[in-house]
Protein backbone atom coordinates (compact mmCIF):
# COMPACT_ATOMS: atom_id res chain seq x y z
CA UNK A 1 0.00 0.00 0.00
CA UNK A 2 1.53 3.52 -0.80
CA UNK A 3 0.03 7.09 -0.60
CA UNK A 4 1.19 7.97 -4.34
CA UNK A 5 -1.10 8.15 -6.46
CA UNK A 6 0.09 8.09 -9.56
CA UNK A 7 -0.36 11.61 -11.22
CA UNK A 8 -0.02 12.64 -14.26
CA UNK A 9 -0.68 8.94 -15.62
CA UNK A 10 -1.61 10.48 -18.86
CA UNK A 11 -4.58 8.53 -19.42
CA UNK A 12 -6.32 8.58 -22.32
CA UNK A 13 -9.66 10.94 -22.15
CA UNK A 14 -12.60 10.88 -24.32
CA UNK A 15 -13.29 14.28 -25.30
CA UNK A 16 -17.13 13.75 -24.22
CA UNK A 17 -19.27 10.11 -23.21
CA UNK A 18 -21.09 9.03 -25.61
CA UNK A 19 -23.60 6.26 -25.44
CA UNK A 20 -21.34 3.75 -26.08
CA UNK A 21 -19.64 4.43 -22.71
CA UNK A 22 -23.34 3.66 -20.76
CA UNK A 23 -24.46 0.43 -22.81
CA UNK A 24 -20.46 -0.85 -22.29
CA UNK A 25 -20.76 0.00 -18.77
CA UNK A 26 -24.27 -1.11 -17.92
CA UNK A 27 -23.86 -4.43 -19.91
CA UNK A 28 -20.50 -5.51 -17.45
CA UNK A 29 -22.86 -4.16 -14.40
CA UNK A 30 -25.72 -6.63 -15.83
CA UNK A 31 -23.12 -9.59 -16.05
CA UNK A 32 -21.21 -9.34 -13.25
CA UNK A 33 -24.23 -9.77 -10.45
CA UNK A 34 -24.73 -13.22 -9.82
CA UNK A 35 -28.50 -12.50 -9.27
CA UNK A 36 -28.85 -11.85 -12.59
CA UNK A 37 -27.47 -15.06 -13.78
CA UNK A 38 -29.54 -16.96 -11.20
CA UNK A 39 -32.79 -14.97 -12.24
CA UNK A 40 -32.12 -15.47 -16.40
CA UNK A 41 -31.13 -19.37 -15.32
CA UNK A 42 -34.61 -19.71 -13.59
CA UNK A 43 -36.75 -18.20 -16.46
CA UNK A 44 -35.17 -20.75 -18.71
CA UNK A 45 -35.15 -23.70 -16.51
CA UNK A 46 -38.91 -23.33 -14.90
CA UNK A 47 -40.59 -21.97 -17.68
CA UNK A 48 -39.18 -25.03 -20.27
CA UNK A 49 -39.42 -27.49 -17.10
CA UNK A 50 -43.24 -26.35 -16.09
CA UNK A 51 -43.83 -26.72 -19.57
CA UNK A 52 -42.47 -30.47 -19.84
CA UNK A 53 -44.14 -31.56 -16.76
CA UNK A 54 -47.54 -29.70 -17.42
CA UNK A 55 -47.42 -31.35 -20.96
CA UNK A 56 -46.27 -34.82 -19.80
CA UNK A 57 -49.96 -34.90 -17.91
CA UNK A 58 -51.99 -33.07 -20.09
CA UNK A 59 -51.22 -34.76 -23.54
CA UNK A 60 -53.09 -38.56 -23.19
CA UNK A 61 -56.13 -36.56 -21.91
CA UNK A 62 -55.84 -33.72 -25.24
CA UNK A 63 -55.16 -36.51 -27.07
CA UNK A 64 -58.25 -38.46 -25.79
CA UNK A 65 -60.58 -35.49 -26.31
CA UNK A 66 -59.18 -34.27 -29.47
CA UNK A 67 -60.03 -37.88 -30.59
CA UNK A 68 -63.77 -37.42 -29.26
CA UNK A 69 -63.34 -34.23 -31.79
CA UNK A 70 -64.12 -31.71 -28.86
CA UNK A 71 -60.97 -30.66 -27.37
CA UNK A 72 -61.56 -29.58 -23.97
CA UNK A 73 -58.73 -26.39 -24.88
CA UNK A 74 -56.83 -25.75 -27.44
CA UNK A 75 -53.61 -27.93 -27.68
CA UNK A 76 -51.24 -24.55 -28.69
CA UNK A 77 -52.24 -23.21 -25.66
CA UNK A 78 -50.22 -25.89 -23.84
CA UNK A 79 -46.97 -25.25 -25.94
CA UNK A 80 -45.95 -22.49 -24.07
CA UNK A 81 -47.75 -22.82 -20.54
CA UNK A 82 -44.55 -22.29 -18.52
CA UNK A 83 -44.35 -19.03 -20.01
CA UNK A 84 -46.27 -18.21 -17.09
CA UNK A 85 -43.61 -18.24 -15.01
CA UNK A 86 -41.00 -16.82 -17.21
CA UNK A 87 -42.73 -14.22 -17.16
CA UNK A 88 -42.65 -13.02 -13.58
CA UNK A 89 -39.45 -13.78 -13.92
CA UNK A 90 -38.34 -11.03 -16.76
CA UNK A 91 -40.51 -8.66 -15.24
CA UNK A 92 -38.41 -9.07 -11.51
CA UNK A 93 -35.17 -8.45 -13.34
CA UNK A 94 -36.59 -5.70 -14.90
CA UNK A 95 -37.71 -3.94 -11.46
CA UNK A 96 -34.41 -5.17 -9.89
CA UNK A 97 -32.15 -3.55 -12.57
CA UNK A 98 -33.47 -0.38 -11.42
CA UNK A 99 -34.40 -0.57 -8.09
CA UNK A 100 -31.53 -2.48 -6.73
CA UNK A 101 -29.31 0.43 -7.63
CA UNK A 102 -31.38 2.37 -5.07
CA UNK A 103 -31.54 0.07 -2.44
CA UNK A 104 -27.76 -0.55 -2.19
CA UNK A 105 -27.28 3.47 -3.15
CA UNK A 106 -25.77 2.32 -6.22
CA UNK A 107 -27.57 4.80 -8.21
CA UNK A 108 -25.47 7.67 -6.94
CA UNK A 109 -22.22 6.20 -8.57
CA UNK A 110 -23.83 5.60 -11.73
CA UNK A 111 -25.05 9.09 -12.17
CA UNK A 112 -21.84 10.08 -10.80
CA UNK A 113 -20.44 8.39 -13.72
CA UNK A 114 -22.57 8.99 -16.29
CA UNK A 115 -24.58 12.41 -15.51
CA UNK A 116 -26.86 12.23 -18.48
CA UNK A 117 -29.91 10.33 -17.05
CA UNK A 118 -31.36 9.83 -20.55
CA UNK A 119 -27.97 7.58 -21.58
CA UNK A 120 -28.41 5.76 -18.45
CA UNK A 121 -31.81 4.88 -18.98
CA UNK A 122 -31.48 4.18 -22.63
CA UNK A 123 -28.76 2.00 -21.81
CA UNK A 124 -29.98 0.06 -19.03
CA UNK A 125 -33.41 -0.93 -20.98
CA UNK A 126 -31.30 -1.70 -24.38
CA UNK A 127 -28.81 -4.03 -22.30
CA UNK A 128 -32.16 -5.40 -20.22
CA UNK A 129 -34.08 -5.60 -23.41
CA UNK A 130 -31.39 -7.24 -25.31
CA UNK A 131 -30.17 -10.29 -22.92
CA UNK A 132 -33.75 -11.25 -22.00
CA UNK A 133 -34.64 -11.60 -26.07
CA UNK A 134 -32.22 -13.81 -26.31
CA UNK A 135 -32.68 -15.78 -23.88
CA UNK A 136 -36.76 -14.96 -24.06
CA UNK A 137 -36.28 -16.98 -27.37
CA UNK A 138 -34.14 -19.98 -26.32
CA UNK A 139 -36.97 -20.22 -23.18
CA UNK A 140 -40.42 -20.20 -26.14
CA UNK A 141 -38.24 -22.42 -28.16
CA UNK A 142 -37.35 -24.61 -24.85
CA UNK A 143 -40.80 -24.94 -24.02
CA UNK A 144 -41.91 -25.81 -27.97
CA UNK A 145 -39.58 -28.54 -27.68
CA UNK A 146 -40.38 -30.10 -24.55
CA UNK A 147 -44.00 -29.69 -25.30
CA UNK A 148 -44.03 -31.29 -28.36
CA UNK A 149 -41.81 -33.75 -27.19
CA UNK A 150 -45.20 -35.10 -24.74
CA UNK A 151 -47.83 -33.79 -27.38
CA UNK A 152 -45.68 -36.13 -30.31
CA UNK A 153 -45.80 -39.19 -28.52
CA UNK A 154 -49.42 -38.81 -28.31
CA UNK A 155 -49.49 -37.65 -31.85
CA UNK A 156 -51.06 -34.53 -31.51
CA UNK A 157 -47.92 -33.08 -31.76
CA UNK A 158 -46.95 -29.42 -33.60
CA UNK A 159 -44.48 -28.56 -36.72
CA UNK A 160 -42.67 -25.08 -36.71
CA UNK A 161 -44.47 -24.15 -39.95
CA UNK A 162 -48.41 -24.85 -38.01
CA UNK A 163 -50.27 -21.88 -37.77
CA UNK A 164 -48.78 -19.42 -34.32
CA UNK A 165 -46.08 -21.93 -33.80
CA UNK A 166 -43.01 -19.77 -35.20
CA UNK A 167 -44.95 -16.74 -34.35
CA UNK A 168 -45.07 -17.48 -30.89
CA UNK A 169 -41.58 -18.05 -30.25
CA UNK A 170 -40.51 -14.97 -31.78
CA UNK A 171 -42.77 -12.93 -30.38
CA UNK A 172 -42.85 -14.91 -26.70
CA UNK A 173 -39.26 -13.70 -26.84
CA UNK A 174 -40.14 -10.07 -27.93
CA UNK A 175 -43.39 -10.13 -25.08
CA UNK A 176 -40.59 -10.79 -22.35
CA UNK A 177 -38.48 -8.34 -23.69
CA UNK A 178 -40.40 -5.56 -23.68
CA UNK A 179 -42.37 -7.09 -19.85
CA UNK A 180 -38.43 -6.75 -18.39
CA UNK A 181 -38.55 -3.30 -20.01
CA UNK A 182 -41.82 -2.61 -18.23
CA UNK A 183 -40.43 -3.55 -14.85
CA UNK A 184 -37.92 -1.71 -15.05
CA UNK A 185 -39.54 1.41 -15.85
CA UNK A 186 -41.86 0.49 -12.51
CA UNK A 187 -38.78 0.01 -10.63
CA UNK A 188 -37.73 3.29 -11.71
CA UNK A 189 -40.81 5.06 -11.02
CA UNK A 190 -41.17 3.49 -7.46
CA UNK A 191 -37.40 2.72 -6.85
CA UNK A 192 -38.37 0.18 -4.06
CA UNK A 193 -38.60 -3.55 -4.62
CA UNK A 194 -41.19 -4.72 -2.83
CA UNK A 195 -43.24 -2.12 -3.82
CA UNK A 196 -42.56 -2.08 -8.00
CA UNK A 197 -43.34 -5.82 -8.10
CA UNK A 198 -46.56 -5.85 -6.25
CA UNK A 199 -47.91 -3.24 -8.27
CA UNK A 200 -46.13 -5.04 -11.24
CA UNK A 201 -47.89 -8.83 -10.77
CA UNK A 202 -51.11 -6.71 -9.60
CA UNK A 203 -51.45 -4.67 -12.71
CA UNK A 204 -50.13 -7.36 -15.27
CA UNK A 205 -52.09 -10.61 -13.69
CA UNK A 206 -54.67 -9.61 -11.11
CA UNK A 207 -56.18 -6.75 -12.76
CA UNK A 208 -56.19 -8.19 -15.96
CA UNK A 209 -58.74 -10.80 -14.76
CA UNK A 210 -60.32 -8.74 -12.56
CA UNK A 211 -61.80 -5.98 -15.34
CA UNK A 212 -63.18 -9.06 -17.03
CA UNK A 213 -66.01 -8.91 -14.48
CA UNK A 214 -67.01 -5.23 -15.85
CA UNK A 215 -69.78 -5.61 -17.52
CA UNK A 216 -70.24 -4.28 -21.08
CA UNK A 217 -68.54 -2.80 -23.89
CA UNK A 218 -66.41 -0.78 -21.08
CA UNK A 219 -65.29 -3.96 -19.44
CA UNK A 220 -64.42 -6.20 -22.53
CA UNK A 221 -62.21 -3.06 -24.21
CA UNK A 222 -60.36 -3.18 -20.59
CA UNK A 223 -59.76 -6.57 -20.55
CA UNK A 224 -58.38 -6.22 -24.22
CA UNK A 225 -55.97 -3.53 -23.12
CA UNK A 226 -54.58 -3.83 -20.25
CA UNK A 227 -50.88 -5.07 -20.44
CA UNK A 228 -50.61 -8.57 -19.37
CA UNK A 229 -53.59 -9.42 -21.10
CA UNK A 230 -52.96 -7.48 -24.24
CA UNK A 231 -49.02 -8.48 -24.71
CA UNK A 232 -49.25 -12.07 -23.94
CA UNK A 233 -51.23 -13.63 -26.78
CA UNK A 234 -48.44 -12.91 -28.84
CA UNK A 235 -46.48 -15.58 -26.60
CA UNK A 236 -49.00 -18.36 -27.07
CA UNK A 237 -49.64 -20.42 -29.74
CA UNK A 238 -53.11 -20.46 -29.10
CA UNK A 239 -55.14 -18.61 -27.32
CA UNK A 240 -56.76 -19.77 -23.75
CA UNK A 241 -59.15 -16.55 -24.15
CA UNK A 242 -60.25 -15.61 -27.53
CA UNK A 243 -62.00 -12.81 -26.92
CA UNK A 244 -58.34 -10.86 -26.52
CA UNK A 245 -56.85 -8.63 -28.73
CA UNK A 246 -55.43 -10.50 -31.75
CA UNK A 247 -51.49 -11.13 -30.86
CA UNK A 248 -49.60 -8.33 -33.04
CA UNK A 249 -52.35 -5.71 -31.94
CA UNK A 250 -52.05 -6.76 -28.37
CA UNK A 251 -47.92 -6.86 -28.82
CA UNK A 252 -48.08 -3.59 -30.06
CA UNK A 253 -50.53 -2.18 -27.49
CA UNK A 254 -48.65 -3.80 -24.58
CA UNK A 255 -45.28 -1.97 -26.37
CA UNK A 256 -47.20 1.59 -26.78
CA UNK A 257 -48.27 0.93 -23.33
CA UNK A 258 -44.48 0.01 -21.95
CA UNK A 259 -42.98 3.31 -23.75
CA UNK A 260 -45.38 5.60 -22.21
CA UNK A 261 -44.39 4.10 -18.61
CA UNK A 262 -40.65 4.33 -19.74
CA UNK A 263 -41.52 8.07 -20.68
CA UNK A 264 -43.09 8.57 -17.76
CA UNK A 265 -40.18 7.08 -15.92
CA UNK A 266 -37.26 8.95 -17.44
CA UNK A 267 -38.99 12.39 -16.92
CA UNK A 268 -39.28 11.65 -13.32
CA UNK A 269 -36.09 10.12 -13.30
CA UNK A 270 -34.30 13.66 -15.20
CA UNK A 271 -36.29 15.77 -12.68
CA UNK A 272 -36.05 13.65 -8.93
CA UNK A 273 -32.89 13.63 -6.94
CA UNK A 274 -30.91 10.81 -6.54
CA UNK B 1 -12.05 24.36 -8.04
CA UNK B 2 -15.47 23.91 -6.78
CA UNK B 3 -17.21 27.27 -6.85
CA UNK B 4 -20.76 27.64 -5.00
CA UNK B 5 -23.02 30.80 -5.38
CA UNK B 6 -26.22 31.76 -4.00
CA UNK B 7 -26.43 27.70 -3.85
CA UNK B 8 -29.82 26.51 -2.30
CA UNK B 9 -31.84 23.58 -1.56
CA UNK B 10 -35.12 23.61 -0.04
CA UNK B 11 -37.23 20.40 0.46
CA UNK B 12 -40.77 22.07 1.22
CA UNK B 13 -40.44 24.48 3.76
CA UNK B 14 -36.98 23.45 4.98
CA UNK B 15 -33.67 25.18 3.63
CA UNK B 16 -31.57 22.33 3.43
CA UNK B 17 -28.34 25.01 2.11
CA UNK B 18 -29.28 28.62 1.98
CA UNK B 19 -27.69 30.78 -0.63
CA UNK B 20 -24.59 29.72 -0.04
CA UNK B 21 -21.28 31.50 -1.79
CA UNK B 22 -17.92 29.61 -1.31
CA UNK B 23 -14.85 28.72 -3.74
CA UNK B 24 -12.70 25.24 -2.72
CA UNK B 25 -8.90 26.37 -4.48
CA UNK B 26 -6.64 23.51 -6.00
CA UNK B 27 -4.00 22.52 -4.45
CA UNK B 28 -5.40 22.60 -0.66
CA UNK B 29 -7.41 20.83 1.70
CA UNK B 30 -10.57 22.65 2.45
CA UNK B 31 -12.00 21.03 5.26
CA UNK B 32 -16.33 21.35 5.41
CA UNK B 33 -17.44 21.19 8.89
CA UNK B 34 -20.53 21.22 10.39
CA UNK B 35 -22.78 19.59 12.44
CA UNK B 36 -25.05 16.65 11.12
CA UNK B 37 -28.08 17.83 9.16
CA UNK B 38 -26.17 21.18 8.92
CA UNK B 39 -26.00 20.49 4.65
CA UNK B 40 -23.02 19.35 3.98
CA UNK B 41 -23.90 16.11 1.93
CA UNK B 42 -26.60 18.07 0.17
CA UNK B 43 -23.95 20.09 -1.16
CA UNK B 44 -21.53 17.42 -1.86
CA UNK B 45 -24.55 15.69 -3.76
CA UNK B 46 -25.65 19.08 -5.81
CA UNK B 47 -21.95 19.24 -6.57
CA UNK B 48 -21.81 15.92 -8.21
CA UNK B 49 -25.04 16.84 -10.41
CA UNK B 50 -27.22 14.06 -7.91
CA UNK B 51 -29.48 16.70 -6.60
CA UNK B 52 -30.73 19.47 -8.21
CA UNK B 53 -30.02 22.75 -6.38
CA UNK B 54 -33.37 24.71 -5.51
CA UNK B 55 -31.54 28.36 -6.44
CA UNK B 56 -27.78 29.09 -7.23
CA UNK B 57 -25.08 27.27 -8.68
CA UNK B 58 -22.12 25.15 -7.78
CA UNK B 59 -19.59 24.39 -10.56
CA UNK B 60 -16.49 22.41 -11.11
CA UNK B 61 -13.85 23.78 -13.15
CA UNK B 62 -16.51 26.10 -14.15
CA UNK B 63 -18.71 23.63 -15.33
CA UNK B 64 -22.14 22.12 -14.19
CA UNK B 65 -21.07 18.63 -13.08
CA UNK B 66 -23.24 17.28 -16.00
CA UNK B 67 -21.78 19.56 -18.46
CA UNK B 68 -18.28 17.87 -17.76
CA UNK B 69 -17.21 16.10 -21.04
CA UNK B 70 -15.94 13.03 -18.96
CA UNK B 71 -16.67 13.29 -15.31
CA UNK B 72 -14.64 10.48 -13.58
CA UNK B 73 -11.88 11.99 -15.47
CA UNK B 74 -11.94 15.65 -13.66
CA UNK B 75 -13.72 14.83 -10.10
CA UNK B 76 -13.80 11.64 -7.52
CA UNK B 77 -16.21 11.62 -4.82
CA UNK B 78 -16.19 8.92 -1.91
CA UNK B 79 -20.00 9.64 -1.01
CA UNK B 80 -21.16 8.85 2.77
CA UNK B 81 -23.29 6.05 1.30
CA UNK B 82 -21.83 3.20 0.48
CA UNK B 83 -22.89 3.88 -3.42
CA UNK B 84 -21.97 0.06 -3.97
CA UNK B 85 -23.89 -2.68 -4.91
CA UNK B 86 -22.73 -5.89 -2.18
CA UNK B 87 -22.91 -8.88 -4.64
CA UNK B 88 -20.50 -7.49 -7.10
CA UNK B 89 -16.45 -7.95 -6.77
CA UNK B 90 -14.39 -4.98 -5.95
CA UNK B 91 -12.74 -5.03 -9.50
CA UNK B 92 -16.34 -5.75 -11.23
CA UNK B 93 -17.43 -2.56 -9.53
CA UNK B 94 -14.18 -0.56 -10.31
CA UNK B 95 -14.15 -2.07 -14.76
CA UNK B 96 -18.25 -0.73 -15.29
CA UNK B 97 -17.30 2.55 -13.65
CA UNK B 98 -13.95 2.54 -15.64
CA UNK B 99 -16.10 1.26 -19.06
CA UNK B 100 -18.28 4.30 -18.59
CA UNK B 101 -15.58 6.64 -18.87
CA UNK B 102 -13.24 5.58 -21.46
CA UNK B 103 -11.14 4.72 -18.48
CA UNK B 104 -8.35 1.51 -20.12
CA UNK B 105 -8.96 -2.01 -17.65
CA UNK B 106 -5.48 -1.65 -17.02
CA UNK B 107 -6.04 1.17 -14.52
CA UNK B 108 -8.55 -0.78 -12.20
CA UNK B 109 -5.51 -2.80 -11.27
CA UNK B 110 -3.52 0.13 -10.64
CA UNK B 111 -5.72 1.72 -8.54
CA UNK B 112 -6.63 -1.62 -6.75
CA UNK B 113 -2.98 -1.74 -5.90
CA UNK B 114 -2.50 1.86 -4.61
CA UNK B 115 -5.78 1.40 -1.67
CA UNK B 116 -4.31 -2.23 -1.12
CA UNK B 117 -7.37 -4.21 -2.28
CA UNK B 118 -5.67 -6.47 -4.63
CA UNK B 119 -5.16 -9.48 -2.51
CA UNK B 120 -9.19 -9.54 -2.63
CA UNK B 121 -10.32 -7.58 -6.15
CA UNK B 122 -12.41 -10.62 -6.76
CA UNK B 123 -14.20 -11.19 -3.65
CA UNK B 124 -17.62 -9.81 -3.37
CA UNK B 125 -17.54 -6.03 -1.49
CA UNK B 126 -20.43 -7.23 0.57
CA UNK B 127 -18.16 -9.12 2.93
CA UNK B 128 -15.72 -6.05 3.02
CA UNK B 129 -15.73 -4.20 6.44
CA UNK B 130 -16.72 -0.67 6.63
CA UNK B 131 -12.26 0.19 6.21
CA UNK B 132 -12.19 -1.99 3.02
CA UNK B 133 -15.69 -0.73 1.80
CA UNK B 134 -14.35 2.90 2.30
CA UNK B 135 -10.95 2.21 0.33
CA UNK B 136 -12.74 0.62 -2.99
CA UNK B 137 -14.52 3.66 -2.76
CA UNK B 138 -11.37 5.72 -2.48
CA UNK B 139 -10.72 3.85 -5.35
CA UNK B 140 -13.57 4.20 -7.44
CA UNK B 141 -12.72 8.17 -6.95
CA UNK B 142 -9.31 7.70 -8.13
CA UNK B 143 -10.02 6.24 -11.18
CA UNK B 144 -9.91 8.81 -13.67
CA UNK B 145 -6.83 10.27 -11.77
CA UNK B 146 -9.31 13.68 -11.51
CA UNK B 147 -7.69 17.35 -10.35
CA UNK B 148 -10.84 17.29 -7.95
CA UNK B 149 -11.50 14.95 -5.27
CA UNK B 150 -14.77 15.35 -3.09
CA UNK B 151 -14.82 13.07 0.65
CA UNK B 152 -17.91 12.95 2.73
CA UNK B 153 -17.14 12.09 6.44
CA UNK B 154 -14.23 9.76 4.85
CA UNK B 155 -13.39 8.74 8.31
CA UNK B 156 -16.28 7.93 9.62
CA UNK B 157 -16.03 4.33 11.38
CA UNK B 158 -12.41 3.59 10.43
CA UNK B 159 -10.11 2.28 12.73
CA UNK B 160 -6.78 4.28 13.61
CA UNK B 161 -4.54 2.82 10.86
CA UNK B 162 -7.21 3.26 8.61
CA UNK B 163 -7.76 7.29 9.48
CA UNK B 164 -3.85 7.98 9.53
CA UNK B 165 -4.07 6.23 5.73
CA UNK B 166 -7.08 8.52 4.92
CA UNK B 167 -5.36 10.95 6.64
CA UNK B 168 -2.06 10.79 4.71
CA UNK B 169 -3.59 10.42 1.37
CA UNK B 170 -6.01 13.13 1.24
CA UNK B 171 -2.25 15.85 2.13
CA UNK B 172 -0.82 14.16 -0.65
CA UNK B 173 -3.46 14.34 -3.26
CA UNK B 174 -3.68 18.09 -2.47
CA UNK B 175 0.03 18.10 -2.59
CA UNK B 176 -0.06 17.30 -6.27
CA UNK B 177 -2.12 20.25 -6.37
CA UNK B 178 -5.50 18.72 -6.40
CA UNK B 179 -8.39 20.65 -5.48
CA UNK B 180 -9.64 18.34 -1.99
CA UNK B 181 -12.75 18.89 -0.07
CA UNK B 182 -13.55 16.76 3.01
CA UNK B 183 -16.44 17.22 4.61
CA UNK B 184 -16.29 16.07 8.80
CA UNK B 185 -18.23 17.07 11.48
CA UNK B 186 -14.96 17.07 13.59
CA UNK B 187 -13.10 20.13 14.22
CA UNK B 188 -10.16 17.85 15.60
CA UNK B 189 -9.96 16.15 12.19
CA UNK B 190 -10.30 19.00 10.37
CA UNK B 191 -7.72 20.49 12.44
CA UNK B 192 -5.30 17.74 11.41
CA UNK B 193 -6.21 17.37 7.61
CA UNK B 194 -7.09 20.85 6.28
CA UNK B 195 -5.47 23.61 5.28
CA UNK B 196 -8.76 26.04 4.55
CA UNK B 197 -11.92 25.67 6.66
CA UNK B 198 -15.41 26.12 5.51
CA UNK B 199 -17.92 25.90 8.49
CA UNK B 200 -21.58 25.40 8.03
CA UNK B 201 -24.53 25.32 10.32
CA UNK B 202 -28.45 25.04 9.72
CA UNK B 203 -27.70 25.51 5.69
CA UNK B 204 -25.37 28.80 6.03
CA UNK B 205 -21.92 29.47 6.51
CA UNK B 206 -20.88 30.05 9.16
CA UNK B 207 -17.04 30.59 8.48
CA UNK B 208 -14.90 30.67 5.60
CA UNK B 209 -10.92 30.96 7.24
CA UNK B 210 -7.66 29.80 6.57
CA UNK B 211 -6.55 27.25 9.54
CA UNK B 212 -4.41 28.78 10.99
CA UNK B 213 -6.10 31.87 11.25
CA UNK B 214 -8.50 29.62 12.91
CA UNK B 215 -6.62 28.16 15.42
CA UNK B 216 -4.46 31.27 16.79
CA UNK B 217 -8.35 33.23 16.61
CA UNK B 218 -9.88 30.67 18.49
CA UNK B 219 -7.57 28.36 20.83
CA UNK B 220 -6.91 32.00 22.97
CA UNK B 221 -7.78 31.12 26.88
CA UNK B 222 -9.67 33.52 28.69
CA UNK B 223 -9.63 34.40 32.49
CA UNK B 224 -12.75 33.63 34.81
CA UNK B 225 -13.59 35.25 37.74
CA UNK B 226 -16.64 35.60 40.25
CA UNK B 227 -16.73 38.91 42.23
CA UNK B 228 -19.63 40.04 44.62
CA UNK B 229 -19.21 43.27 42.98
CA UNK B 230 -19.51 41.63 39.52
CA UNK B 231 -20.46 45.09 37.52
CA UNK B 232 -17.86 47.39 38.90
CA UNK B 233 -15.38 45.00 38.54
CA UNK B 234 -16.52 44.33 34.59
CA UNK B 235 -16.63 47.74 34.30
CA UNK B 236 -12.85 48.33 35.90
CA UNK B 237 -11.93 45.13 33.43
CA UNK B 238 -13.59 46.72 30.31
CA UNK B 239 -12.05 50.23 31.28
CA UNK B 240 -8.20 48.56 30.41
CA UNK B 241 -9.74 47.74 26.99
CA UNK B 242 -10.24 43.84 27.65
CA UNK B 243 -13.19 41.68 26.32
CA UNK B 244 -15.35 41.17 28.96
CA UNK B 245 -18.39 38.76 28.81
CA UNK B 246 -20.72 37.56 31.33
CA UNK B 247 -21.37 33.70 31.59
CA UNK B 248 -24.51 32.16 32.70
CA UNK B 249 -23.62 32.08 36.22
CA UNK B 250 -22.93 35.10 36.68
CA UNK B 251 -19.12 34.99 35.80
CA UNK B 252 -17.03 37.23 33.96
CA UNK B 253 -14.93 36.07 31.04
CA UNK B 254 -12.04 38.07 30.06
CA UNK B 255 -9.64 37.76 27.32
CA UNK B 256 -7.11 39.55 26.30
CA UNK B 257 -5.80 39.34 30.06
CA UNK B 258 -3.36 37.54 32.04
CA UNK B 259 -5.36 35.75 35.55
CA UNK B 260 -2.75 38.00 37.27
CA UNK B 261 -3.40 40.99 35.84
CA UNK B 262 -7.38 40.74 36.52
CA UNK B 263 -6.37 40.32 39.69
CA UNK B 264 -4.60 43.09 40.16
CA UNK B 265 -7.38 44.70 38.66
CA UNK B 266 -9.34 43.62 41.67
CA UNK B 267 -6.85 43.79 44.38
CA UNK B 268 -6.15 47.71 43.21
CA UNK B 269 -10.17 48.96 43.33
CA UNK B 270 -10.74 46.60 46.40
CA UNK B 271 -13.12 44.43 44.68
CA UNK B 272 -13.97 40.48 46.48
CA UNK B 273 -12.82 37.47 44.51
CA UNK B 274 -14.41 34.35 45.00
CA UNK B 275 -13.19 32.52 41.81
CA UNK B 276 -10.43 33.57 39.73
CA UNK B 277 -8.63 31.03 36.86
CA UNK B 278 -7.36 30.70 33.47
CA UNK B 279 -8.97 28.83 31.04
CA UNK B 280 -7.97 26.32 27.93
CA UNK B 281 -10.26 27.15 24.95
CA UNK B 282 -10.25 24.21 22.66
CA UNK B 283 -11.28 24.19 18.80
CA UNK B 284 -13.80 21.79 19.86
CA UNK B 285 -15.27 24.72 21.92
CA UNK B 286 -14.54 27.32 19.11
CA UNK B 287 -16.43 25.03 16.82
CA UNK B 288 -19.48 24.31 19.38
CA UNK B 289 -19.31 28.08 19.77
CA UNK B 290 -19.40 29.00 16.53
CA UNK B 291 -22.26 26.42 16.09
CA UNK B 292 -24.50 26.54 18.74
CA UNK B 293 -27.44 28.28 17.69
CA UNK B 294 -27.27 26.09 14.56
CA UNK B 295 -27.66 22.84 15.76
CA UNK B 296 -30.95 21.13 15.48
CA UNK B 297 -30.91 19.60 18.57
CA UNK B 298 -29.20 20.11 21.94
CA UNK B 299 -28.65 19.24 25.45
CA UNK B 300 -29.36 22.43 26.91
CA UNK B 301 -30.14 25.72 24.99
CA UNK B 302 -27.47 29.00 25.87
CA UNK B 303 -29.39 32.15 26.96
CA UNK B 304 -28.19 35.55 26.10
CA UNK B 305 -25.31 37.25 27.39
CA UNK B 306 -25.04 40.13 29.14
CA UNK B 307 -24.77 43.45 27.76
CA UNK B 308 -21.29 44.37 28.94
CA UNK B 309 -19.85 42.56 25.81
CA UNK B 310 -17.43 44.74 24.15
CA UNK B 311 -16.36 42.05 21.65
CA UNK B 312 -18.45 39.28 20.50
CA UNK B 313 -17.18 35.68 19.58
Amino acid sequence: MTTATLMHANMPRPDRLRFGHALSAEWTKLLSVRSTAWTLAALVVVSVGLTAIVNMLAAPDLAESMADGEPFEPVGAFVMWGGQFGQIAAFVLGVLIASSEYASGMMRSTLAAIPRRGHVLGAKSLVLAGVVLVLGIVTTFGMYVAANFFLSREGIGMALTDDGVLRAIVGGGMYLAVLAVFGLALGLLMRHTAGAVTVGLATLFVVGNLVMLIPGAAGEWLTKLMPGNAGSQVAMVESFNPNLLDPWVGFAVFAGETLLLLAIAGWLFARRDA
Amino acid sequence: MITARALTKRYGDTVAVDAVDFTVEPGTVTGFLGPNGAGKSTTMRMAMGLDHPSSGSITINGRHYRDLPAPLHEVGALLEARAIHGGRTAYNHLLWLAKSNGIAARRVGEVLDLVGLTEVAHKRSKGFSLGMGQRLGIAAALLGDPGVLLFDEPVNGLDPEGIAWIRRLIRSLAAEGRTVFVSSHLMSEMAITADHLIVIGKGQILADTDMNDFIARNSASHVRVRSPHVTELAERLAGRGWSVERADDGALLVTGASAEQVGDVAGSERLYVHELRKVEASLEDAFIRLTADSVEYHAAAPTGRSDLTTAGV
